[in-house]
């Protein structure tokens, strides 16, 4: 009864927290203003154990039993503006939140930077769903928490309104602030069963070609950077004391799936892009060639994450006229 | 083998957080329980520490916690326990065992931060309890130390994954408390104190009587006179009266039965006093006696009246009994006048000896009075027997037969105040006289630091007071004609003479330990005078002297809100301050500003430029700002990644000539 009631109370906090502060920009830097305070029930506890302390002390006129009170009772007080402080200052920034399929939990990540000169212990982000192991934020530091949230559907999900906020020094009180950022993860269709099989490879006549990335035509030199494959560096360039360089390649794919929306009719939409994915992931996994035809959208055939993303992406979003979340 | 390294305790640092919790409460437990050691059973003490021993076990070898009916059943034996042992369950002693084997108790179920949580707040409650027993100066560092060490365990155990150092925590909650130390002073000096108490104090059983007790028996032998404890301590407002007049007055004894002085509990009809001669008024402040008594000089004249009563033989007697130390204010009178004659139960009291003991010191009594002629004469008799026969004065005397005041008086003829003063009085009343022992203090050493007069109990004496028809009471001391010196300059002056000694002895005679000794007590009468009863009377005089004058609860009130106001200023101040941000690298604003140049003209850094490439690019689109932008990335690069690149000798010159060409630069 009493926990219900103060969910209720929680969510409209939540929802009138919202309307008060809007979107916050991302980063953000949290200002004092939006935190909020209580003792939790261990503070509830500490006080009301103050109060007995008081009352003995009192009672038995005992100064230094009535001075020890105080003390605490002062320390409790400072302990608040500590816990204020900790949280007043963080700078919140998101990070890039990986992709997931319907169904499955989605992960955002909230980086928590401290610019001061002191650390600050015990943040932690939460919301309806759950809680974060808090974190201690050296000087100057960066720490990136994950706030899992289920994701029933395809497409943009956005991360509702959460909470940051911390139970430094003592646990006697709970400091937080609702946020509500702007931040989406995309969520790709859930991928279909595996009973019918994708259209058979196709080779392709050359017309469809990747400029950018691929492994078939040589296309040029560039600088070597840390991290580039030592296969790739051009050895003749480097003895002809031009620098470390690196071979560029454009490829064509020779022959690959195309993925066809016209194809798959009969099914309905959510049926057709759950298709579409389970023969992009079978065909990526595969390390086959494919390309994916929308209506109204069509991307070339071709291999590797970021094209696996491309077309997963192009799926989440089909059709999407609002982020839902 | 995991259990064997997991106690290992060079390795306490690797213990896995719930063990280093764990044995994190209970030290601050057991801290905390510690200054309760004295006056605790032992079984207390025991299931308690077995509880925590068991606990950690369990913690180490991974067993279960115990069953909670288990555990229901012993929190419901230990409480039966305490009332068995304790009679009951209210009160200090009581209360405080109880509290040690709660908190032993609830070791047993600590599964959650919250269990320890309220282990610590449990442990803050055994502290607060230490002070009901204790309130001394010697006790303040270490009860402030474990305050601040439970603190410490407090704030270490909400780190999640401990990952706090013990170093951080002290200094961290060490600031806290410097931070909190103003505040709780300013509500202590403030806060409005009630006069009396709520509810009536138990007294504790664990105190023992110390001082004086309200019988007297010559022929056992006293350690009372050994103990250089202090009893209590005066401070007067004019001059103080001179050693031999420092009679206090504690139970006057009546009825005797051959061998001991016992207190009349029947009250007699009181008789009005009136100083005959100078009055002093003084302050006494009474260490906690756990009786009634109030020691007063020779005759009280005038007394607090409601806290305190004067009975009809003329002592002091406090309201409720002296558990905490209290101080009263007062007025004696060392000579006096009793008005009216002597009631007649009186005189039948002070009259009355036991039938069939000491025959023959009454007989001399007798045959004395009848050669002295008066009563005057007779005491003069026994006082002169006294001194000019053999009789010793010493603390060690030998035991007293049956008859104590004949074995005295004619074989060991060896004793001290009591024996004397025993002595005198029956052989008064055998000759006719009212007479009665009186018991108390005699003399006190004045400490010139504090201006305070300490009576310790080893100046506990016994005198006799007899009833002349002319002039009423009168006191007599015959250990004054004895030992004279005992009443001049105190018991060791009359010790040297017999050759014993007082324990401390060596401290009164060495000149810089007597020095020292009188320097703690100074500090320890400040300690007890302002601190320990700081109250309703010190409060006032501080406002007094802070011009508020006659401040009552309203204004205590707002004195409370504006100190609680002001520390959320400062504090607020403070904290904002200490979390301030860290100002921008200069490095980093410099290469951001040239950045913000080139983008403006169409030049804009990519995400994954560095500087090299983003120049190199620049200088393909740019080339005539060749020059300056290789100085600049030079100078950038050097000062970033070069050797001094990190901390304060970050190169000032090189700085301001990358400055300079930055600001410098025409695109």
């Amino acid at each position: 009864m009493l926990a219900r009631a103060l969910a209720a109370l929680r969510r409209r906090t939540r929802t009138w927290a919202r309307k008060r502060h809007g979107i916050d920009p991302d980063p953000l830097l949290l200002s004092g203003r939006r935190i909020y305070i209580v003792p939790s029930s261990l503070g509830i506890a500490f006080a009301l154990m103050l109060f007995a302390m008081f009352l003995g002390a009192m009672n038995y006129a005992n100064n230094l039993a009535l001075g020890l009170t105080f003390m605490l009772g002062a320390l409790s007080l400072t302990a608040m503006h500590y816990a204020h402080r900790n949280l007043a200052g963080v700078h919140i920034r998101s990070a890039a939140s990986e992709p997931v399929f319907a169904g499955q939990t989605a992960r955002f990540r909230i980086a928590l930077e401290n610019d001061a000169k002191v650390a600050r212990y015990e943040l932690t982000i939460a919301n309806e769903h759950g809680i974060a192991e808090p974190v201690r934020v050296e000087p100057g530091a960066r720490v990136v928490l994950d706030l899992e949230v289920p994701a029933p559907q395809r497409g943009l999900l956005r991360l509702d309104s959460f909470e940051i906020t911390t139970r430094h020094p003592f646990g006697m009180y709970r400091a937080w602030a609702y946020l509500n950022m702007d931040i989406r993860c995309v969520v790709y269709p859930k991928p279909g069963p595996r009973g019918l099989a994708p259209p058979p490879l196709e080779t392709d006549t050359g017309g469809a070609q990747d400029t950018t990335r691929g492994d078939e035509d040589f296309a040029g030199l560039r600088a070597f950077h840390a991290g580039d494959s030592p296969r790739r560096i051009a050895w003749k360039a480097y003895a002809r004391e031009q620098g470390l360089q690196v071979k560029q390649y454009a490829g064509t794919a020779v022959t690959s799936h195309s993925f066809d929306w016209d194809a798959l009719s009969g099914l309905g939409t959510e049926a057709r892009l759950s298709q579409l994915c389970r023969w992009i992931e079978d065909a990526h996994a595969a390390g086959r060639a494919f390309g994916l035809r929308l209506p109204g959208q069509e991307i070339a055939p071709n291999v590797g994450p970021g094209h696996r993303q491309r077309c997963l992406t192009a799926l989440a979003l089909f059709d999407e006229q609002t982020a839902h979340g | 083998m995991a259990e064997v390294s997991a106690l290992n305790w060079r390795a306490a640092a690797h213990w896995p957080p719930a063990l280093q919790r764990l044995v994190w409460v209970i030290g601050a437990l057991a801290l905390s329980v510690l200054p309760h050691a004295s006056h605790i059973q032992a079984w207390v003490l025991l299931l308690a520490a077995g509880a925590a021993a068991l606990r950690v076990a369990i913690e180490v070898k991974r067993w279960e916690l115990p069953p909670k009916w288990l555990r229901g059943v012993l929190a419901f034996v230990a409480l039966l326990a305490v009332l068995l042992d304790y009679r009951t369950l209210n009160g200090i002693d009581a209360g405080t065992a109880l509290l040690v084997l709660m908190a032993g108790m609830k070791l047993l179920e600590t599964r959650t931060l919250r269990d320890l949580t309220v282990i610590v707040f449990l442990s803050y409650f055994a502290l607060f309890a230490a002070f009901l027993y204790n309130q001394s100066l010697l006790r303040l560092p270490y009860m402030l130390v474990t305050a601040w060490l439970l603190t410490v365990t407090l704030m270490r155990i909400h780190q999640t994954t401990m990952s706090m150092s013990v170093r951080e925590a002290v200094g961290i909650t060490g600031k806290m408390f410097v931070q909190a130390v103003p505040l709780a002073i300013l509500l202590f000096l403030l806060f409005p104190r009630l006069p009396g108490q709520f509810w009536a104090v138990v007294p504790s059983r664990g105190a023992a009587t110390t001082g004086l007790s309200d019988e007297m028996s010559p022929g056992n032998v006293s350690e009372l006179s050994l103990s250089s404890q202090l009893a209590f301590r005066a401070k007067f407002a004019g001059t103080l009266p001179p050693a031999r007049e420092r009679y206090w007055r504690g139970p006057v004894l009546h009825d005797f039965d051959g061998r001991t002085w016992r207190r009349r509990r029947d009250p007699f009809i009181s008789q009005g006093v009136t100083a005959t001669g100078p009055t002093y008024q003084y302050e006494v402040m009474l260490e906690p006696h756990q009786r009634r008594w109030i020691f007063a000089l020779e005759v009280a004249t005038r007394w607090p009246t409601g806290r305190v009563m004067r009975s009809s033989d003329l002592q002091l007697w406090s309201e409720a009994s002296i558990a905490t130390l209290s101080s009263f204010r007062l007025e004696s009178a060392t000579t006096y006048a009793v008005s009216g004659p002597l009631p007649r139960a009186m005189r039948v009291a002070d009259l009355a000896l036991p039938g069939g003991r000491n025959a023959r010191s009454i007989a001399l009594a007798r045959e004395m009075r009848e050669r002295a002629g008066s009563d005057a004469a007779f005491i003069a008799a026994v006082l002169a027997k006294f001194r000019d026969e053999e009789f010793f004065y010493t603390l060690e005397p030998p035991r007293l037969e049956r008859d104590s005041v004949d074995d005295f008086l004619f074989n060991t003829r060896r004793g001290f105040c009591e024996h004397f003063a025993s002595a005198f009085t029956m052989l008064a009343r055998a000759a006719g006289i009212p007479a009665r022992v009186v018991t108390g203090y005699q003399g006190g050493e004045y400490n010139p630091m504090s201006g305070y007069l300490l009576i310790r109990q080893s100046d506990a004496h016994a005198w006799s007071e007899v009833w002349l028809e002319d002039r009423g009471w009168v006191r007599v001391d015959p250990t004054a004609a004895i030992a004279p010196e005992r009443i001049e300059r105190g018991i060791e002056a009359a010790l040297t003479e017999s050759g014993e000694s007082l324990p401390g002895d060596f401290l009164r005679r060495n000149a810089l330990l007597s020095q020292l000794r009188l320097a703690w007590d100074a500090a320890n009468t400040f300690w007890n005078s302002e601190v320990v009863a700081f109250g309703e009377t010190q409060q006032r005089w501080l406002l007094e002297r802070l011009n508020i004058g006659d401040a009552d609860w309203e204004e205590l009130g707002i004195g409370l809100v504006l100190t609680l106001i002001a520390f959320f200023a400062i504090m607020s101040a403070y904290l904002s301050w200490r979390f301030r941000p860290r100002p921008p690298d200069p490095l980093a604003q410099i290469y951001e500003q040239l950045c913000r140049k080139l983008a403006r003209h169409g030049l804009p850094r990519a995400a994954h430029e560095g500087p090299s490439d983003y120049v190199a690019r620049v200088l393909q689109a740019r080339p005539e700002l060749a020059q300056q932008l290789a100085e600049a990335r030079n100078l950038y690069v050097a000062l970033r990644y070069g050797p001094r690149s990190w901390g304060p000798q970050l190169n000032r010159s090189e700085l301001s000539r990358l400055k300079f060409i930055v600001n410098q630069l025409k695109v």
